[in-house]
């Protein structure tokens, strides 16, 4: 997503995985995103997205939600996943961080 | 039509939709339609009951439970395991969501906070490796 970068765009990625695999992973894919981690889901939960025993082995596992926020953390537009399988298109993000209001 | 070539056609196309699938995961149009995968093997199930209709040989019954094997799991997997329940999330357009504060990779702390007033941000969550 480096027109998300030119677009002053950051973007930072929720997951319970250990960070350096995560970092691993944004190098890999050059990526410039900023991960974070949340090891035992508490702010996932906070926020209700967690699929319970939604996990491989039962486990909970989060929800993959994809949220733009404007420049007043603001949310304005969300994206909730409800087929494990199904990610959003990244034009559509796209499309959303477009639409906000220059600064 | 032959029944061999039938059954040929039915395994091409079973092989073709889970091939398919599977290497086509980075095209958006093709990930976020994963119900294509169980239509594709139901054509294949399809045609290898064609096969069985039309000659009723032991390679095109196999071939018939093979497709409705792969066709049943298929479908199982994309419209029950892997469904997600509606959440309760507490994020609504127009709000501002409560704030997180987490470590990145160095140790940093994150904040939505950080961001206010500087840059949009998009917040994603995802499961883990993939």
């Amino acid at each position: 997503m480096s027109e998300a970068e030119k677009a002053g765009v950051e973007i930072v990625a929720v997951s319970p995985d250990p960070n350096a695999r995560s970092h691993e992973m944004a190098q890999r894919l050059h990526l410039g995103y900023r991960f974070v981690a949340d090891a035992d889901l508490a702010v996932t939960r906070r926020y209700g997205l967690v699929h319970v025993r939604g996990g491989q082995s039962g486990e909970d596992v989060p929800i993959p939600t994809t949220v733009v926020l404007d420049r007043d953390g603001v949310v304005r537009w969300l994206w909730i996943s409800n087929n494990f399988q199904v990610r959003p298109d990244p034009a559509d993000v796209l499309r959303a961080v477009r639409a906000l209001p220059a600064a | 039509m032959r029944s061999g070539w039938l059954v040929v056609l039915s395994l091409l196309t079973a092989v073709g939709a889970i091939a398919g699938y599977s290497q086509l995961l980075r095209v958006p149009a093709v990930r976020n339609q994963p119900e294509g995968y169980v239509a594709a093997l139901a054509i294949a199930t399809t045609i290898a009951a064609l096969a069985v209709a039309l000659g009723r040989r032991w390679y095109a019954w196999a071939t018939l439970v093979v497709s409705l094997v792969l066709l049943l799991g298929s479908a199982t997997f994309n419209f029950v395991l892997a469904r997600i329940p509606e959440p309760r999330t507490t994020l609504r357009v127009g709000e501002r969501p409560l704030d997180l504060t987490l470590p990145d990779a160095d140790g940093r702390l994150v904040s939505l906070a950080d961001y206010r007033g500087q840059k949009p941000v998009v917040l994603v969550f995802y499961r883990g490796y993939w």
